[in-house]
């Protein structure tokens, strides 16, 4: 029972960048030795700034991209060599949410086609019970089931979103890998998709990677969180722990950038303004990633590059060598 | 002071329906199919179009004149009754005959680019889905066709198999398909980093899947427009060899031979040689315009 759904270890992507054709092509490494676990029924929220590798995390865990290094555990099973064959099981226990409901979507389908895809692909059920799984499904997501015959372009944002959360939901997966759900959609539907999201997981415990950068509504939905910076994760640990004390230097800088809604706490509270731009991800700094805009950074940390350890109690990690001491 | 009562009244229940939707369930052809008849030059095409493929394939089953029966006593004629469009130097039926060399050409023209088609969206579609070293060696592949003229492999085939229907369609074939396969692999390549092939991948979908059922068909507006002119490219292909001689030989006939035996008498019997290019522009025209108004009606961002 305490297995967690996925675990993964030292996970490292790279993509291959090509400037011209006559030098050597360089790597973006997106994702560097990252290692987590997701437990049953538990969210993992995942923050970080664009273009830190959180994507990138969430599709090569899903294995859209090959991991370059590293395991991933599905369950305890190690399904990182896995071919395209052996991973058809395992698709069916692990979907996606795409940020975009708008490309995420076949234009050319319809509703009933788009949630009976994933059905169809599995050979589950004959035609005539997927239309009232598919109807089922709408139900759950709250759209109305005489619209199985619309086409995406009919909808709005979030009821797109809708279509894909049942599309998703369509093969009762374990584990849902949440790439930026709600940025694309108004603040009044954002809430309505997270309690929708909340509300499916209760019903099925389900696990989720909540990718986002919606500080608050990152807070609100997940149980832990996970900061990344330059493909690094930098701080782990239970949410309210992380939003109250957050322990690496690049975490109290981001939390103090979310918004606070009461402006009397808003004004006692000190903002960190990080100076300078992200490295390049094609040239990663040697010591620690964060260094070159790290206000509180020592000599040591451009040298040695800290790696995530146990800090400050209750399972918290950080990768912080102020923290060491 | 006025009470909020005046102000405002009460929500209709429909009104509070936010999930209505007010548009006609429409489905993607029909959307098409309107905004095709809309464009009166495209709706002509179609119409002439189909009247001379209903003419070419029956006309000459009505006709009381094969196409190449001779009767020199009414040779060289001009319009009458008995031969609508008169007669060639044989005494063979110009109507007849026009008919005749339509069906060939026409039917030319769909076959040869049936088999672009095909070639074309496979090859183009596996180069784009597969990508990498495979779809840089499959375009080299291409471009080395392609530097050879076309016109070169179709006097070559002449040679080599003669002068008749089938070469004439290996011909225009053998670097036909190249347009097509390069707009479908373009199509795929963007349409592949999408995430609905993304979210099809993740689903477990197979590779031909995710190529047939969400790839080629969002890049069936490109793939029609392209097929509606290659045809017209391919009947102009084969009416341009066989006036140059190397076509389809007689007594067979499609319009590229009949402006060609009408080119000896041309300057004591013009008529001859334009009917059957009246015909040839016909087709062409026709052609050309159905295939911008498809191009129109698929691409309804691009609706002025």
């Amino acid at each position: 029972m305490d297995q967690p759904v996925i675990k993964i270890e030292d996970l490292e992507k790279s993509f291959k960048v090509k400037s011209s054709s006559f030098k050597r092509p360089a790597r973006v490494r997106a994702v560097n030795k990252v290692s987590l676990e997701i437990k049953k029924g538990e969210t993992l929220g995942l923050v970080g700034e664009s273009g830190c590798g959180k994507s990138t995390l969430g599709r090569t865990i899903l294995k859209v991209h090959e991991p370059d290094g590293g395991k991933i555990l599905f369950e305890g099973t190690d399904i990182t060599g896995f071919s395209r064959a052996q991973m058809r099981p395992y698709r069916k226990r692990m979907q996606m949410i795409f940020q975009d409901p708008y490309a995420s979507l076949n234009p050319r389908f319809t509703v009933g086609e788009l949630i009976g895809e994933p059905m169809e692909i599995y050979d589950m059920y004959t035609r005539a019970e997927r239309e009232v799984r598919v109807q089922e499904l709408m139900r759950t997501v709250g759209l109305k089931p005489d619209h199985i015959r619309r086409y995406p372009h009919e909808f709005s944002g979030g009821q797109r979103q809708r279509i894909g959360i049942a599309r998703t939901l369509a093969l009762d997966p374990e584990f849902i890998v949440c790439d930026e759900p709600i940025s694309a959609l108004d603040v009044s539907i954002q809430s309505q998709i997270v309690n929708l999201l909340e509300k499916i997981q209760a019903e099925r415990q389900l696990s989720y990677l909540f990718i986002a950068h919606d500080l608050g509504m990152v807070r609100h939905i997940s149980h832990r969180i996970g900061v990344m910076y330059l493909g690094y994760l930098v701080e782990v640990g239970e949410a309210d722990e992380v939003y109250s004390h957050p322990l690496h230097p690049y975490t109290k800088a981001l939390m103090s950038a979310a918004p606070e809604p009461d402006p009397r706490a808003a004004r006692a509270r000190q903002r960190i303004m990080l100076e300078g731009e992200i490295p390049n991800p094609l040239d990663i700094p040697k010591g620690c990633p964060f260094c070159t805009r790290c206000p509180q950074a020592k000599p040591r940390c451009r040298e040695e590059r800290p790696e995530l350890k146990e800090a400050g109690g209750s399972g918290r990690q950080a990768a912080c060598l102020l923290l060491e001491g | 002071m006025l009470s909020p009562d005046e102000f405002f009244e009460p929500v209709e229940d429909w009104e509070r329906d936010t999930e209505y939707i007010a548009m006609e369930n429409k489905s993607f052809g029909r959307d098409v199919w309107s905004r095709f008849c809309r464009n009166r030059r495209a709706l002509f095409g179609l119409v002439c179009l189909t009247a001379v493929v209903v003419l070419a394939i029956f006309g000459p089953m009505v006709s009381p004149y094969p196409y190449d029966g001779m009767d020199v006593a009414v040779k060289n004629q001009g319009s009458s009754i008995a031969h609508w469009f008169g007669t060639d130097q044989f005494g063979r039926d110009t109507f007849t005959r026009v008919l005749y060399g339509a069906r060939i050409s026409l039917m030319i023209g769909f076959v040869a680019t049936a088999i672009n088609l095909v070639i074309g969206v496979l090859y183009g579609g596996i180069a784009g889905y597969v990508g990498g070293f495979a779809d840089m060696v499959l375009m080299r592949i291409v471009d080395i066709i392609y530097a050879v003229p076309a016109m070169v492999y179709m006097i070559l085939l002449m040679l080599l198999l003669g002068s008749n229907v089938y070469s004439v369609m290996i011909g225009i074939c053998v670097s036909g398909w190249i347009n097509m396969a390069r707009i479908v692999r373009s199509q795929v390549i963007s349409l592949k980093e999408q995430e609905f092939s993304v979210a099809a991948f993740v689903m477990g979908a197979s590779t031909r899947r995710i190529l047939f059922r969400h790839l080629l068909i969002n890049s069936l507006g490109p793939i029609i427009v392209s097929v509606t002119l290659m045809i017209p490219q391919a009947i102009f292909t084969e009416a341009f060899l066989s006036f140059i001689g190397i076509g389809i030989s007689a007594p067979m006939a499609s319009l590229g031979t009949l402006a060609q035996d009408a080119k000896m008498q041309l300057e004591i019997y013009p008529m001859q040689m334009i009917w059957p290019v009246a015909v040839i522009c016909l087709v062409i025209f026709s052609l050309n315009f159905m295939g911008e108004g498809l191009e129109e009606a698929l691409n309804p961002k691009g609706k002025r």
